[in-house]
């Protein structure tokens, strides 16, 4: 559980660490656009060459990544065998029913797959290498605009980073209980769906409480360090745009030129 | 029940690139009927270790065998329920795992659990309520209007009610004022003259010296030493590495010997230090 | 010597209970003193802690801190010189890494960053987290967050901190360097120090201990008087010291005196009687 949610980061200060994180996580968003503009061998090739060479800059075991295709491993192979057995050709190979195999079928699956792999890299490349308050101030500084229409920006991004802080201690408390409560004799996942959902419930009221009793005790913990109400604070914590930033924006846009010229129209 | 630990190592994330060891090849054989602290800093395994008597934890190599059952890394998450029944565990701060409306039902809901009909877990809840120091009215009043002492005893009182042969506790007084420590301790202690297995997750030198038979030391998975009490805290390699502190009276004779005193064998309880000092101050 | 914190027929009573927490408790606290605050749990220790920041406010009664009387207008100001470190070291960890949360309270203050960087780095460096300074809480171990926690609030400069039973969740080893970091932080900044336990290793660091029961002050005495106490000890909330103990049992047949000793002066006595022999 822990993986799914958080602990995706890795500590590290390869090139990329250091980057700012805006950057990233915008350029994140801008390259899984134009990873659909891909439309031919050279096109996907290229893409790939060049989130391999990111994965390298990252210093990375590859193996965080490999691990990363693991959660939509069933959606990926879904996917692709539909488009492998169901896209209509009038030269099919092989064919069963309405089933068809044919040579466009299996090239169009390969691009749907080498898509998925791409996104996925490319979305653990910045998880990986950017912390959730690093994406929690990019987050806050990208809204920042929303000041003006009396949006609490600030407010919000001091809410969600410390909600990212709490995720690691809620999760251990739901383990905690989870075991407390399989010790005192509950099977989690047997019987029929009510007993199911039943046995949710003593984990459930549990982690209530002591998620109201850490956000008292915390609550009390921020006045008594002088927290009223976000007016007025300055933040120690600043993102800086740098030369390689620029670099950074330079580098995909020179990706971008390169991709529109060798596709095929 | 007797406990055995056969080359027990449990890996953390075993097939990430981030695999740690939690337990590093234990073997160790916890005795029938005795009361066993288990020490060592925080992060040592010792949570690791127990957790892996009632299957919580499945070892990644090695076995452990516990009563006629043995837990290896094939074993089923099915069909666990005869172990845990036998295998009570009292966490770190149980407080958190209360859920029910009433104490009563708290107290219930492990023995029901385990196939106790309701009129014997509502049994067993009257005499645990009692054993753990509180009274019968407690039993109908929400367990989240107690005190912390209070929900504490209920927690206990609610891992005892399922009649456990062994019974695991994690820290169980962390927390507590020394008038409540003390009480909860007896409590355990009386347990095991009546019969019960008891193991003790300790910070506290003194418990283990007052309380415990036996005692393992944990260092960085590993078990690093295991044995009586008055053996281990003699130990000089141990306290050298400082993988262990001793007892309060073991370390007054200590400083005690700097002068005139000699003790041959570290006493660990204040009634030993105190025969040694007299049997020295009054002449032999 | 010098009031710090002067507290007078203060009375509170939590809304949905009917027996007082604080019963017209009066007491005077002085700068650099270590205070000890003692008292079984529910004895009402906690409920000093927050009327003293005026986290809640009391129902009667005064409260000066510093020759300031406590009220709605000066809260926030007071609120600065005192910095309280709670018992749960990861209820009150707020920032995302050790920095960042001992910034949390020069934010608060609107303190522009380049004093912040400075003010941060000195903190940390007083409790000896420095090297930790990148680090994600959940990488610490408790004592290592509870100087954090200590930074946090040294960060701001308080004048007075009060530790409200912040070693009772550590190990022995997390729990000693807390103690010895304020020991030395006491004597070098010039603080008061006001703590909260049931650990009477804790006690003898300090030079007053305030026992608390019912909400009002049964004992208010130095370390060794209360001792004197023995047994009835447990009855607020504090184990006999160790010495006190071993007199006990030794009583019968060792020469030694009713009053109290400490282990040091125990040990003396020991090795008087034995080198008479």
């Amino acid at each position: 559980m822990n993986k799914l949610i958080m602990g995706r980061y890795l500590p590290g200060d390869s090139l990329i660490y250091q980057l700012d994180p805006r950057g990233k996580f915008l350029l994140t968003f801008y390259f899984v656009g134009i990873v659909f503009f891909a439309n031919n061998v050279a096109s996907y090739v290229f893409l790939m060459a060049f989130v391999l060479f990111a994965v390298y800059l990252s210093k990375i075991n590859f193996g965080f990544f490999i691990k990363g295709l693991r959660p939509i491993f069933w959606l990926i192979l879904f996917t692709v065998l539909l488009q492998l057995f169901f896209t209509p050709s009038s030269h099919p190979i092989w064919h069963w029913g309405f089933l068809t195999l044919s040579k466009e079928s299996m090239v169009i699956a390969s691009y749907i797959f080498v898509r998925f792999v791409l996104i996925i890299f490319i979305s653990t490349l910045l998880t990986l290498t950017t912390t959730p308050i690093e994406i929690s101030d990019s987050i806050e500084s990208i809204l920042k605009p929303l000041k003006k229409v009396n949006f609490p920006v600030t407010q919000v991004a001091l809410m969600l980073s410390i909600a990212l802080r709490f995720v690691p201690l809620l999760v251990d408390e739901t383990t905690k209980i989870m075991d407390a409560q399989r010790a005192r004799g509950v099977d989690f996942g047997e019987g029929g769906l009510i007993k199911r959902i039943k046995s949710f419930v003593p984990i459930l009221i549990p982690l209530f409480v002591s998620s109201f009793s850490i956000a008292y005790d915390l609550a009390i913990a921020m006045e008594s360090r002088g927290y009223k109400d976000g007016e007025g604070r300055s933040k120690y914590r600043v993102l800086k745009w740098s030369k390689r930033d620029n670099v950074t924006v330079l580098v995909m846009l020179a990706v971008t030129i390169i991709l529109l010229f060798i596709r095929s129209y | 029940m007797e406990i055995t630990f056969e080359h027990v190592t449990h890996s953390y994330d075993a097939n990430s690139p981030m695999a740690n060891l939690g337990l590093d090849d234990v073997s160790l054989k916890i005795n029938d009927k005795k009361f066993t602290a288990i020490v060592g800093q925080t992060g040592s395994g010792k949570s690791t270790l127990v957790r892996h008597i009632n299957a919580l934890l499945k070892p990644t190599a090695g076995k452990i065998i516990v009563g006629d059952r043995v837990i290896t890394s094939e074993t089923n998450n099915k069909n666990l329920k005869p172990l845990r029944k036998k295998v009570g565990m009292v966490f770190q701060f149980p407080e958190s795992q209360l859920f029910e409306e009433t104490v009563e039902k708290d107290i219930m809901f492990g023995p029901m659990n385990f196939g106790f009909s309701e009129s014997e877990a509502k049994d067993a809840a009257h005499k645990m309520i009692e054993l753990v120091g509180l009274n019968q009215d407690y039993l109908q009043k929400s367990p989240f209007d107690l005190s912390g002492g209070q929900m504490r005893r209920v927690a206990i009182a609610g891992v005892l009610a399922s009649n456990p042969e062994t019974i695991i506790l994690d820290e169980p007084t962390a927390g507590l004022d020394p008038v409540g420590r003390h009480e909860i301790m007896d409590l355990f202690k009386s347990l095991q003259t009546k019969g019960k297995t008891i193991i003790l997750i300790t910070h506290n030198m003194d418990d283990v010296a007052n309380y415990a038979d036996e005692m393992a030391v944990m260092s960085q998975g590993k078990l690093v030493a295991s044995g009586l009490p008055s053996d281990v805290f003699n130990s000089q390699k141990l306290l050298e590495d400082d993988l262990l502190t001793l007892p309060q009276s073991a370390q007054f004779a200590q400083s005690l010997a700097k002068k005139y005193f000699q003790f041959d064998k570290l006493p660990i309880t204040i009634d030993e230090l105190s025969a040694e000092i007299k049997q020295q101050v009054n002449g032999d | 010597m010098e009031k710090i914190i002067s507290i007078k027929n203060l009375n509170y009573t939590y809304p949905d209970s009917k027996k007082p927490a604080i019963n017209n408790l009066t007491v005077d606290i002085y700068k650099n003193e270590w205070l000890s605050i003692v008292g079984k749990n529910g004895s009402g220790k906690s409920t000093l802690t927050k009327l003293i920041d005026g986290l809640i406010d009391a129902d009667s009664g005064t409260i000066e801190i510093d020759g300031q009387e406590i009220n709605e207008k000066n809260i926030w100001e007071v609120r600065t010189k005192i910095g309280i470190v709670f018992q749960n070291p990861d209820h009150q960890f707020v920032g995302a890494t050790v920095e960042d949360d001992v910034a949390f309270g020069l934010e608060n203050q609107g303190m522009p960053r380049e004093q912040m960087v400075k003010e941060v780095d000195h903190a940390l460096e007083l409790v000896g987290m420095h090297k930790f300074k990148k680090r994600d809480p959940q990488t610490l171990s408790g004592g290592q967050k509870q100087r954090v926690a200590i930074a946090g609030v040294l960060a701001t400069r308080p004048q007075i901190i009060i530790m409200d039973e912040s070693t009772s969740m550590l190990d022995p080893e997390g729990r000693r360097t807390v103690l010895n970091l304020i020991q030395e932080l006491r004597q070098q900044q010039d603080l008061t120090i006001i703590s909260i336990t049931h650990d009477i290793s804790e006690t003898e660091l300090s030079q007053r201990i305030v026992v608390l029961n019912d909400g009002q002050i049964v004992r208010d005495d130095i370390p060794r008087n209360i001792y004197d106490m023995g047994t009835d000890l447990s009855k607020y909330g504090l184990e006999e010291p160790f010495s006190d103990e071993l007199m006990s049992t030794l009583r019968n047949s060792v020469e030694l005196p009713e009053s109290y000793l400490n282990e040091e002066e125990l040990m003396k006595r020991l090795w008087k009687l034995r080198s008479n022999m």
